[in-house]
């Protein structure tokens, strides 16, 4: 299995004001293809730190980061966005554009991309009918419920074929009926379609569903376990 | 991301917030439509007394008359003042006969005629006129002025009888049209000789030979519908004069070289004691004179377009701030920074573009409202001076010129680059992480 993320030593240092705060100190974590991760951990723990990082919206402070072999640290913000958009990441608030319907904002992925009008229109609809959200895509955000919505991002992260999903407690802000759900489509995504997934949560009993659990502990991994 | 989606993306945020766009829209409309106005106005008004002037004027011609550089002479163009406004009278008077000097100095003159003026009154049984009595020799006047001075009625004879004279068509006819005097009628000639103790009143009879062809425009020099000519040897005789007020110099070549030339060579001839000045030099100063006003007037109007540009930049910080989350979305999607400066910088642009476009359009319409009221009468410039009888109605037609057009779009998007600029390259250098964290 090809390894598609890599860290060695990573650490992450914000500055409040002065303060310097430790958000990751000295992560070994090595992630291949078709894996799905589950990352556990209390509040302030250093998770969302870690995804940021592997979703190249940020870079590490210190140690190496691979992501498909490559070191985000030598990559420029051109480069970066590129990286971005082989990445699928999906947050806790959802993160829609709120002026646009759920096909258009699967869509801006697409155009992000580059990909011409008629193409994108049908991608967009087939992934919002992936997701199970056919009869919705002229719906605004404003008009879904928070499961449905949660379902547009994951559609919108999909979009470009990402190398892997990231997903920022995307339970957090939904009933655990429909964070069930939300889970099957994920876990659907990884064994039919083979995506890779990595998904920050703090619900254990959604931890099982994954292939391996990681657990984080203020900046460090404490654990990391095959289920 | 491709252009078109790019502003596509742009237009989708200005749509959402279309009071908000509209409002700094209209700020950039009022200075474009201000610009645009003004200049297609000024325009206009110099089309006209250029065409004005123009009619009057012959461009192969220098006009000589005393006083150093009294009007700006033919070889600067320059502007007003000299020796006629500062100091003394030098006493210097040209003569008549100072045309055969003129003749003289340079083949590129052809010929030269003097030109005697008084203002006096031509009487009929039943009218009377004030007027601008011209003593001129007819057949170098005609020869001159070949397209002015021309009859309506009568002729205008090359050998005329002492006592012919020729009416300007505004002494002969009243603005409602009345005709007042007649080919072939006499009249009498009066004029108030000042110089005399105690003033002498002077009058003949002279006879109407011809009456002149509207010739529209200002005087200058040449044939005024206000003035009445009568032979120069008469003049001579009737105002007890060898003096002459304006000598006209027409040359054989109206460009600026000859001009130059034989300006100087008349000036040094007479000692500096005279100044010339040809239709050119005064066009060219009209047109500098135009130059300074439109200058001023795009100042003021830039002043406008000023604020308008930095109300474009403030609703784009105020749409930085509030759209700070989504750019961290647009960035986290893969979006460029370059992207999302394009997409901040269309915004301001397209509010540019359609406030340009309103502007130029709402412009013109202002100028030929203000130009038909202009016209219509509400005020009214004399043409012709004050000897004559009423003045005419200004008429101007708004010019817009492609300078001015192009100008003012470019001026109206070039400020909305300008001031929507900064706000787009505080967007795109926005962090992903901080701008997702933005509340
Ligand atoms: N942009 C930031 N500036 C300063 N401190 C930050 C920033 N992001 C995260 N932190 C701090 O880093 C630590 C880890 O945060 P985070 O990775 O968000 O934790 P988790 O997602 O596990 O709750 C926390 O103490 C948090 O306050
Ligand atoms: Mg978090």
């Amino acid at each position: 299995m090809a390894l598609i993320v890599e860290a060695v030593d990573l650490k992450k240092t914000y500055m409040l004001g002065k303060i310097p705060v430790e958000a990751l100190r000295g992560v070994n974590l090595k992630i291949e293809s078709g894996d799905f991760l589950a990352i556990l951990g209390p509040s302030g723990s250093g998770k969302s730190t870690m995804l940021n990082l592997i979703g190249a919206l940020d870079k590490p402070t210190a140690g190496t980061l691979l992501i498909d072999g490559v070191d985000v640290s030598t990559l420029n913000d051109n480069q970066l966005s590129d990286l971005r958009r082989r990445v699928g990441f999906v947050f806790q608030f959802f993160n829609l554009i709120p002026r646009l319907t759920a096909r258009d904002n699967v869509e801006l992925s697409l155009s992000i991309a580059d990909i011409g009008k008629a193409e994108r229109k049908k991608r967009a609809e087939e992934l919002l009918e992936t997701v199970g959200l056919k009869d919705r895509i002229k719906h605004k955000p404003a008009e879904l419920s928070g499961g449905q919505q949660q379902r547009v991002a994951i559609a919108r992260a999909l979009a470009n074929n990402p190398r892997f999903l990231l997903l920022d407690e995307p339970t957090g802000n939904i009933d655990s009926k429909t964070a069930r759900e939300i889970m099957r489509l994920v876990k659907r995504l990884n064994t039919e379609k083979g995506v890779t997934i990595i998904m920050v949560t703090h619900d254990q009993q959604l931890a099982k569903e994954a292939k391996r659990t990681v657990q984080m502990f203020d900046g460090v991994i404490t654990s990391d376990v095959v289920n | 991301m491709r252009t078109r989606d790019v502003l596509g993306y742009s237009f989708s945020a200005i749509k959402l917030r279309k009071l908000r766009a509209g409002l700094t829209t209209l700020g950039v409309v009022i200075g474009i439509a201000a610009i645009v106005a003004l200049l297609s106005i000024t325009q206009g008004l110099q089309d006209t007394i250029t065409m004005q002037l123009e009619t009057g004027l012959a461009t192969d011609t220098l006009i000589v008359s005393p006083g150093a550089g009294a009007f700006g002479g033919g070889q600067d163009g320059g502007g007003f003042g000299g020796g006629a406004l500062g100091g003394a009278d030098s006493g210097f008077r040209l003569l008549i006969n100072d045309t055969q000097t003129i003749n003289g100095l340079s083949t590129d003159i052809l010929t030269s005629t003097a030109l005697i003026q008084r203002s006096g009154y031509i009487n009929s049984t039943e009218n009377e006129r004030v007027t601008t009595i011209v003593g001129v020799d007819f057949s170098e006047y005609k020869n001159i002025y070949s397209t002015t001075f021309i009859s309506e009625s009568g002729e205008i004879p090359d050998t005329p009888d002492n006592n012919m004279i020729i009416i300007g068509k505004r002494v002969n006819e009243r603005q409602n049209g009345t005709v007042l005097f007649t080919a072939g009628e006499d009249v009498q000639i009066l004029w108030t000789n000042a110089t005399a103790r105690p003033p002498q009143n002077e009058s003949y009879t002279a006879h109407v030979a011809a009456v002149l062809q509207e010739v529209g425009g200002f005087a200058f020099g040449g044939p005024s519908d206000n003035n009445i000519y009568i032979p120069i040897t008469t003049a001579q005789e009737f105002f007890n004069t060898s003096e002459c007020e304006t000598i006209i110099v027409k040359l054989a070549n109206s460009d600026q070289a000859t001009i130059d030339a034989v300006s100087k060579l008349i000036t040094n001839e007479f000692a500096g004691e005279v100044s010339t000045i040809s239709s050119t030099a005064v066009l060219n100063l009209l047109g500098s004179v135009f130059s300074i006003i439109e200058l001023f007037l795009v100042g003021i109007a830039a002043i406008s377009l000023l604020v308008a540009g930095i109300g474009i930049m403030n609703i784009m910080i105020v749409s930085l701030i509030e759209r700070t989350r989504e750019i961290g979305i647009l960035k986290a999607l893969g979006m460029k920074s370059r992207t999302v400066l394009g997409i901040f910088l269309g915004e301001s642009v397209i509010i540019g573009v359609i406030g340009a476009v309103i502007g130029i359009a709402l412009g013109w319409v202002l100028a030929n409202i203000v130009a038909t009221v202009l016209s219509s009468g509400a005020i009214s410039i004399g043409t012709g001076g004050g000897a004559g009888p009423g003045g005419d109605l200004l008429s101007i037609t708004p010019v817009l010129t492609p300078m001015v057009f192009l100008g003012a779009f470019g001026f109206g998007v070039g400020v909305s680059v300008i001031f929507g600029l900064y706000p787009a390259w505080r967007a795109s250098k926005l962090k992903p992480v901080e701008a997702l964290r933005y509340e």
